[in-house]
């Protein structure tokens, strides 16, 4: 019976065959290759822990009178999404650990796209015929940067508004179209009653939904183009060793999810993240001394920080000064990270091959030492959104470590620039590099010199050229021509194909 | 023989010069930083040492001079112990009789709450004529503390007397949001306190008395505003001290380890450096493992494996 309909559905939607040829697919065996999966797993637990939260959640301005748990805010004045964010922590079974669950799968989610990020740059994996999965994984970073700060804005607190109020600044700094467009977007002036709303439809609706289908086209490309691996081991450009989806691989990658929730769910059970009933609710006019985004915007923060107070006087027009480091900073950014790979091929490698064999990172020392200083400019960048904190702990004054930081962020890139380039150099001559070294035994014989002895090689650093295992692809064209020559206009279109 | 030294001193110089352009620039750039740095320090010190050795003196004139003039004006015991104690730890900066010196301002004019918050919190005395007032355990009991107060208070008319605050009926929703608007924008919204420009920097406000919070809000010490009954009345700084004495420190706070309340810095540095480190040393140990595992089976079954 069951046989019967799943051929059914089989005859109508070919799943066997697609789905043989996905459950075969080689996943190289390389720890660096699952970073990529754990912006997976946690988007999954941001998806589950998000839709427990938009049932209890309210997403409205609409003033009310809070009565609940939390003394200090009994009795006050509080919109509506406050307060029943306020609830969920307080008076919902289980929703302070799916809030913070949340919200650390975030921080987990961003952090391991940025990894991934660099994993894939370091290694190359990004040339061709990789280079749109590379935009689009690109993509998949600025939109999840995007959503984590619309979800720290939601909750409505004195904090996050503060957060909305220099976003909306920042839309304003953009010459010419920026009040049109701050006031498009939030629905007139700041603060209106409009930018929860919005901003929670953008949340959990219309950013997750593009976040997905990018993810499906992201691992469809992944698919089609097969894994890239490193060489060794039999590994060629024209083939992929590993280990098959199908066990071997998923119960590889299901351990993994359950860990990378597991690690989520401690640190959403034993640290607390983003307590807003300390914060209190957000009034317009009320403002915290040193508030800083979650650490994914911060170096977006610490840019508009570490800027100097200048600005442009055009005839008629001021470009502010937020509009540097809030539009154009990440805009170039993100110019800069989307055509990397044809800056690559066209001005440093002059490389136009299809490449499915990944670099080490020594193997391209240019590509290595710029990666290396513009990720050390935008470390400083993010370390610079915390001067005050910084300040606060060494008990040196705030401006003392401003100035470091603006020079930092100029020295640091210029020292790791030739630094990575010369480690790369230095690298390429040292085979043995990286790998970890041979015991050596001491031996004495039996007219009592002493010897030294090499002790056998690790397990994991024998490489012997294996030839790759080849799959047997089913080759059904020959089957489906003659079912065709054969077919009468009674089978209405569908064709029967036998299977063994 | 020369000649050939010379030749080898010009090779080699050639290639220190060729090879060490960026340290020899960066040599060259920051040596003047620090032999500025080492000529600034050098002075300092010296005058550190001078500092404090007129110190020691002034100390010991001021000293006799009190003795000289003990009991002039003591009229109560409690008086006649804050004499005694001001003269010992406090005159040689603040002068006798709390007139001020080079050292230090007089005290007249400012009344016992004052004096009362510096020395309760630890402030005064300071550490060493010149340093900075910071919060360290209190030299004096309370006893004492209120003898030393009302000595200088009694030396001079005005100020602020020590305040008690009945924090009876007082709410501390009100006192959150008068937190919020007035002192946030300085001690931050969870009390941690924070540096703020020019070497300036707002206190924590965690384990305060109320006795302290109000003589704090009322007289503004070093950079902090006076926040007058014009700007908090008497019934809001009973509010507001309700909330910074009882809930500041958030006892009743859920949702595990708090980081300090300095916010998404603290939250950040663990989410990357635990939350994306320990997945990572997740998928390192799965990656491993299933690496070795494979070796030994091709080992078992590569023999029969063909190159391609």
């Amino acid at each position: 019976m069951i046989d019967a309909i799943y051929n059914w559905i089989d005859n109508r939607l070919a799943l066997s065959k697609s789905g043989r040829h996905l459950l075969n697919k080689i996943f190289p065996d390389h720890w660096s290759f699952m970073i990529g999966e754990i912006a997976l797993y946690s988007f999954i637990v941001l998806l589950i822990s998000g839709v427990f939260l938009t049932l209890y959640f309210v997403p409205s301005e609409a003033m009310t009178i809070y009565h609940g748990a939390y003394k200090p805010l009994d009795g006050m004045r509080v919109s509506q999404a406050y307060a029943s964010t306020i609830n969920i922590s307080f008076g919902v079974r289980g929703g302070l650990f799916m809030r913070q669950l949340h919200h650390w799968a975030a921080n987990i989610f961003v952090g391991s796209i940025v990894v991934h990020m660099l994993r894939v740059f370091f290694t190359g994996a990004f040339r061709r015929p990789r280079e749109a999965n590379w935009m689009i994984g690109a993509t998949l970073l600025i939109l999840a940067i995007f959503n984590g700060f619309l979800g720290y804005s939601i909750p409505d607190d004195l904090v996050s508004g503060t957060g909305i109020r220099i976003a909306f600044s920042i839309l304003e700094s953009i010459p010419f179209v920026g009040t049109n467009l701050a006031f498009f977007l939030f629905g007139g002036n700041y603060p209106g009653t409009d930018i929860i709303p919005r901003f929670f439809i953008l949340h959990v609706l219309i950013l997750p939904l593009v976040i997905l289908g990018l993810l499906a086209a992201h691992l469809g490309m992944l698919v089609k183009h097969k894994h890239t691996q490193f060489k060794g081991r039999g590994a060629r450009n024209d083939n992929v060793v590993g280990s098959p989806l199908w066990p071997n691989y998923a119960a590889k990658a299901g351990g993994f999810f359950f860990l990378t929730t597991g690690v989520t769910a401690i640190l959403a059970a034993l640290v607390q993240i983003n307590p807003i009933w300390q914060y209190g609710p957000y009034v317009p006019y009320k403002v915290s001394y040193a508030v800083q985004p979650d650490w994914y915007m911060g170096w977006l923060d610490g840019a508009l920080r570490v800027m100097p107070s200048w600005e442009i006087h055009l005839p008629g027009h001021m470009i502010p000064n937020v509009f540097f480091p809030g539009i154009l900073l990440p805009g170039v950014t993100f110019t800069l990270i989307y055509l990397w790979p044809f800056i690559e091929s066209k001005f440093i490698t002059h490389d136009y091959a299809e490449h499915h064999l990944l670099d080490k990172p020594r193997d391209n020392p240019m590509r290595t030492a710029i990666g290396a200083a513009v990720f050390a400019f935008y470390f400083v960048l993010f370390g610079a959104s915390s001067t005050d904190v910084l300040a606060n702990y060494l008990q040196v004054s705030l401006n003392v470590v401003l100035w470091a930081f603006r020079i930092a962020c100029i020295v640091v890139p210029i020292v790791v620039f030739p630094v990575a380039y010369k480690i790369c150099l230095e690298l390429q001559h040292l085979p043995e590099a990286g790998k970890r070294k041979r015991h050596m035994i001491i031996v004495r014989d039996e007219e009592g010199a002493y010897h030294s002895v090499d002790s056998e090689e690790y397990p994991g650093y024998v490489t012997p050229e294996l030839a790759p295992v080849q799959i047997e692809e089913v080759d059904l064209s020959p089957e489906i021509s003659a079912l065709n020559a054969t077919a009468t206009p009674k089978d209405t279109g569908v064709y029967k194909i036998p299977r063994d | 023989m020369i000649e050939a030294i010379k030749k080898r001193i010009k090779i080699h110089f050639k290639a220190i010069v060729k090879y060490n352009k960026v340290a020899g620039l960066l040599v060259f750039a920051l040596a003047p930083v620090l032999l500025t740095q080492f000529l600034v320090a050098l002075p300092a010190v010296a005058s550190v040492g001078s500092h404090l050795s007129r110190h020691e003196s002034q100390r010991q004139s001021n000293m006799s001079q009190a003795t000289a003039a003990a009991a002039a004006g003591a009229k109560t015991p409690q008086l006649q112990e804050g004499r005694t104690l001001f003269d010992e730890n406090c005159s040689s900066c603040h002068g006798v009789d709390a007139a001020g010196s080079k050292l230090a301002p007089g005290l007249h004019g400012l009344g016992a709450g004052v004096v009362n918050l510096w020395v309760s919190s630890g402030w005064m005395p300071l550490a060493n004529p010149g340093a900075e007032p910071a919060r360290k355990p209190a030299l004096f009991d309370l006893q004492q503390t209120n003898a030393i107060s009302d000595y200088v208070a009694s030396l001079s008319r005005g100020g602020i007397p020590i305040l008690y605050p009945n924090l009876k009926g007082a709410s501390v929703t009100e006192g959150f949001s008068i937190f919020a608007l007035n002192c946030a924008p300085c001690h931050t919204i969870t009390g941690a306190g924070d540096a703020l420009s020019n070497g300036l920097y707002a206190p924590p406000l965690h384990g305060l008395t109320s006795t302290q919070v109000a003589e704090a809000v009322r007289s503004g010490p070093n950079n902090m505003p006076v926040f007058s009954t014009g700007v908090i009345s008497k019934s809001q700084l009973k509010d507001l001290v309700a909330y910074v004495t009882k809930y500041i420190e958030h006892p009743d706070n859920p949702g595990g380890v708090g980081l300090g309340g300095v916010g998404p810095v603290a939250e950040g540095f663990i989410g990357l450096f635990v939350g994306v480190g320990l997945c990572l040393l997740v998928a390192f140990w799965i990656g491993d493992r299933t690496e070795k595992e494979e070796d030994k089976g091709h080992k078992k079954s590569e023999t029969g494996v063909q190159h391609a």
